[in-house]
Parts: structure tokens; C-alpha cells; sequence
């Protein structure tokens, strides 16, 4: 019996069986594997922020000097840019003050102005091919908490969807990136009463940084270069974030026609990202009381 | 015992150092160790090269905190049987604990531990991790409808996943393995004195001082 309990054979098959109850274990609120790994996670973040730092502060300074010339050159070519572009900044200035006075007489509507957007540095990246998240640095402390089936859509600098928020911690977030198998969002063709699709990630696509479309109904034809945005259909993202372009468009079966798209966003350069926290404005609250806070977010599962 | 105390201490810090240093390079910066869609993963190699050359309990226990930092640091969400996608807990460390478990017994007393089998047992371990994630993944699509399909196909899952994972590893393996000689948990002039059974025989011993 004591040479059983010491075999090592014994010993790899027991931890790996204490581990697969672990991670069944994991899917449930409130593991205690999973707390392990949080706690762990708050030792562990420091020194990862501190080697990403130390590693981006040299890779500054070697371009510094290996683009040393290609700089200088670089700099009058702005110089000449930042003139031209404060000539337009005064022109667009004035654009926006007419712009303000026009949103005003003909109550255009804002898409995102019913949203909180927070920014955040990406600090960690998918690991491997498999499944692996995202995380961001900005949770809980920023004021970004989830409720269980909620979730909230990110986007990079240009308003482009990136993924979205499925587990936030005291200083980080996990976000479900827009090429990962377990993601899907609404789509809809970028133009007036555009047709439905649905956008998802596909274990295939990924490796080329391309995502699927599915859903597309009868009669619809796509082309390459079509634009794709969501629909704002399930409630969780706002219409009108530009999701990518249609890349190829697969006929081969004609009951469930699919197609290729480009994300616009390329998550694997991405530095910084934002998070769209959806809020009711106070004028909302006094026209619809009826209207609660959580019904204003949205829902898990597909945008 | 002052000098087995120094020799333990070494030990820890030196893979505490390496443990967090790779685990943070690995999830910081993929794209620089990747190509064709794949990642070198050299917290994967890690493990490898360290149950091959230091023993099993080296190899399990480097394994599983590197794959406790890799859950914290890039943990996994999978489609759960209810259609929607869960962070998990653990597959990390059940990954990097089998790895070195099985690096540690893979031909060591045949091949005396060598350095140019390290490479065989980095390539075998490799490719043992790529078929059993791909049986496990398409199986898990298989048995849970709402996870989606997962229809890779021969070319993709045997060259374009696992041939171009384990090359990848193989040259990530040439930096790890020039550290871990030199720079490593032991000093270079015990590693060349130590056999073994010697590594056999201080798997009993030296992680319960700790």
C-alpha cells in the first residue's frame, strides 16, 4: 500500500484526477480553485506589468537608435503635418460648434452617448492557439463589475469591436476577444435597412485573423469589401460599432451560405482598448420610470 | 547541511525567477515568438527541459506553479454545456504537470539525461500536447452541441498546428536549454558530477526541506 501512495505514477494520476474536478469544478461560481487562481493572480500581476514595462522600455530605446535617421526625417515630414493639421483642427472646431447647434434642432441621435466608455492597456494576450482570453488592465477599482450573465462590449482607439468583458477581478479584466471560438455578436450590413448576419469566431479562421459569418439569409448576396457592423440586436452591443469587412463568400452549400471577414481591429498589435459601460442618462429616468438599470445592460451570450 | 540548504534555496529562486520571467514574456509579447498562427511556447518548454534534466519532482512541481501563473495570466474560456463561455480554472496546470511528469521519464535513464535527446523529448511531448488538445477540443464540441464545431482537418491539426508548434518549440528550446545549463537551478560543475541516480535519489529528499 505505502509503495502504491509512493509511486509517482500514482501520485501524476491523483493530482491530475484532483485537477480535472478542479477545472469541472471552475464553471461554477465561487470555485475555490478559482479563488486560488485570483489570489494568485493579484502575486503574479506586478511582476508581470513590471517585465512588460521593462521589455517596452527596451524595445524603445533600441528603435531609438536604429531608427535614429529614419526619425529625424520622420519629424520634419510632421513638423509640415501638425501645421496642416491645425489649420484643419480650426476649421473642424468650428464645424463642431455647428454640429452641436444642429444636434440640438434636429435631435439626432448619439449612438454611444447612453455609454461610459473607460480605457485600458491590454496586459496579457492568448498564450497559445487555444481558447485563451485577454486581459486588460482595469476592473472592479475602475468601477467595471459585472453581474452574472452581463457583459460589455470593447472597442479600440477607432470605435472598431475588439471582444467583450466576461469576468472582471479587483484591478483586471478577462475579455472574450472577437476571433475566439466562443464568440458571437449580431451583425448587419453597413447601409439602410442592411441584412442580418451573425458574426463569430471559428477555430479555422483564426489563424489567418479572419471570423465567420453565418445567418445569412435567403436571397442575400454578400461581396468581398461589404461592411459589416452590429446590429445592436440582443441588447449587449450598440448598433453601429464597425465589426470588419467581408473577405470571401463561401455558395458551395446553398442552404447556409457563409462567409469570411476581416476585423477591422487588429487585436494582435493592440495597446490600448475601451470598455463601453452602458448607463441611463437622467432625462431617461424621468421619461421612463418604469425603466430599471439592468434592463439598460446588457444580456450574456450573443451581442 | 548548510551547503544542501544553499543548493535548495538556489533552486527555488532560480526557478522563481525563470517561472515569472517567461510565464510574463509568453502572454506579453506571443506575436514575437510566434509564426504562421502558432506561438512558441517556452513556459511549455520549460517544464519540459526541466523534468528531463532535473527529475520528476522538479518537473511536476515547476509544472504546476507554471501552470498556475499561466491560469492567472491566460487563462482559458470555453463554451460550458449551457451555450455560454466560461473563464476556467486549472487546465493550465493540468497541462504543465502532465508535461513534466512525462519529461522526466521519457528514455532519462536510457539516454543519461543528454542534451541532444532533450530535443526528442521536447518534439514527442510537444506533439503528444497538440494531438490531445485537438482529441480533447473536437471532443468537447462533440458532446456539448452549443459549443460549436470544430471542424480542422487533417493538414491543419498535423502540419499547420502540431509540425509548426513543435518546430517552434524545438528553437525556442536552444535559448531555455543554454540557460538552464548555464544559468540553472544547479551549478555547472555539480550537473556535470551528478548521475542518475543521483537525481533519482534527491527526488526524495530535497523539495521536503521546503
Amino acid at each position: 500500500m505505502k509503495r502504491l501512495l509512493t509511486s509517482k505514477w500514482f501520485i501524476v494520476l491523483a493530482v491530475s484526477l484532483l485537477l480535472i474536478a478542479g477545472i469541472i469544478l471552475s464553471f461554477l461560481p465561487g470555485s475555490p480553485l478559482k479563488a486560488a487562481v485570483g489570489i494568485a493572480s493579484n502575486a503574479v500581476s506586478p511582476a508581470q506589468k513590471g517585465v512588460k514595462t521593462t521589455g517596452n522600455a527596451f524595445s524603445d530605446f533600441w528603435a531609438a537608435i536604429a531608427d535614429g535617421i529614419a526619425i529625424r526625417e520622420e519629424n520634419k515630414t510632421l513638423k509640415e503635418e501638425i501645421a496642416d493639421l491645425k489649420y484643419r483642427l480650426n476649421q473642424y472646431e468650428e464645424a463642431a460648434i455647428r454640429y452641436e447647434e444642429l444636434k440640438e434642432a434636429f435631435h439626432i441621435r448619439d449612438t454611444f452617448s447612453n455609454y461610459d466608455i473607460y480605457g485600458a492597456t491590454i496586459l496579457s494576450r492568448e498564450a497559445d492557439e487555444w481558447f485563451s482570453v485577454i486581459r486588460i488592465n482595469a476592473g472592479k477599482n475602475e468601477g467595471i463589475s459585472l453581474e452574472q450573465g452581463q457583459s460589455y462590449p470593447v472597442v479600440d482607439v477607432e470605435m472598431n469591436l475588439v471582444g467583450r468583458v466576461i469576468e472582471t477581478q479587483g484591478s483586471d479584466s478577462k475579455v472574450l476577444p472577437l476571433l475566439h471560438e466562443g464568440f458571437s455578436v449580431a451583425g448587419k450590413v453597413n447601409e439602410v435597412n442592411g441584412a442580418s448576419v451573425i458574426v463569430s469566431g471559428d477555430s479555422v479562421l483564426k489563424r489567418s485573423g479572419l471570423c465567420k459569418v453565418k445567418g445569412i439569409e435567403k436571397g442575400v448576396r454578400l461581396v468581398p469589401g461589404t461592411v459589416i457592423v452590429t446590429s445592436g440586436e440582443g441588447g449587449l452591443f450598440p448598433d453601429g460599432i464597425p465589426i470588419g469587412t467581408i473577405v470571401s463568400v463561401d455558395e458551395s452549400n446553398p442552404v447556409e451560405v457563409t462567409a469570411t471577414l476581416k476585423p477591422f481591429s487588429n487585436i494582435g498589435e493592440l495597446e490600448d482598448v475601451f470598455v463601453m459601460i452602458p448607463f441611463i442618462s437622467d432625462d431617461k429616468k424621468e421619461r421612463e420610470p418604469g425603466v430599471s438599470e439592468s434592463s439598460a445592460q446588457g444580456q450574456g451570450g450573443q451581442g | 547541511m548548510m551547503m544542501n540548504q544553499r543548493k535548495l534555496i538556489r533552486k527555488i529562486v532560480v526557478y522563481a525567477v525563470y517561472i515569472l520571467l517567461l510565464s510574463s514574456l509568453q502572454v506579453s509579447y506571443p506575436n514575437r515568438l510566434g509564426f504562421g498562427g502558432q506561438t512558441a511556447d517556452i513556459t511549455f518548454v520549460f517544464v519540459v527541459l526541466t523534468g528531463y534534466f532535473y527529475g520528476f519532482k522538479d518537473g511536476v512541481i515547476v509544472g504546476l506553479i507554471m501552470g498556475l501563473v499561466r491560469d492567472c495570466l491566460a487563462p482559458i474560456a470555453i463554451i460550458g454545456i449551457d451555450g455560454t463561455v466560461h473563464v476556467t480554472a486549472g487546465i493550465g496546470m493540468l497541462v504543465m504537470f502532465l508535461a513534466g511528469a512525462v519529461a522526466s521519464s521519457f528514455f532519462t535513464k536510457r539516454m543519461h539525461r543528454n542534451i541532444p535527446f532533450a530535443f526528442v523529448s521536447i518534439a514527442f511531448i510537444t506533439l503528444l500536447y497538440k494531438f490531445s488538445g485537438h482529441f480533447l477540443a473536437y471532443s468537447w464540441t462533440f458532446l456539448v452541441p452549443s459549443a460549436g464545431s470544430y471542424d480542422l482537418g487533417v493538414y491543419e491539426i498535423v502540419v499547420r498546428s502540431s509540425l509548426l508548434q513543435t518546430l517552434l518549440n524545438l528553437i525556442a528550446g536552444i535559448p531555455l536549454l543554454v540557460l538552464l545549463r548555464f544559468a540553472g537551478p544547479v551549478g555547472l560543475a555539480e550537473q556535470r558530477n551528478t548521475s542518475d541516480d543521483v537525481i533519482k535519489s534527491n527526488e526524495d529528499t530535497s523539495w521536503l526541506q521546503i
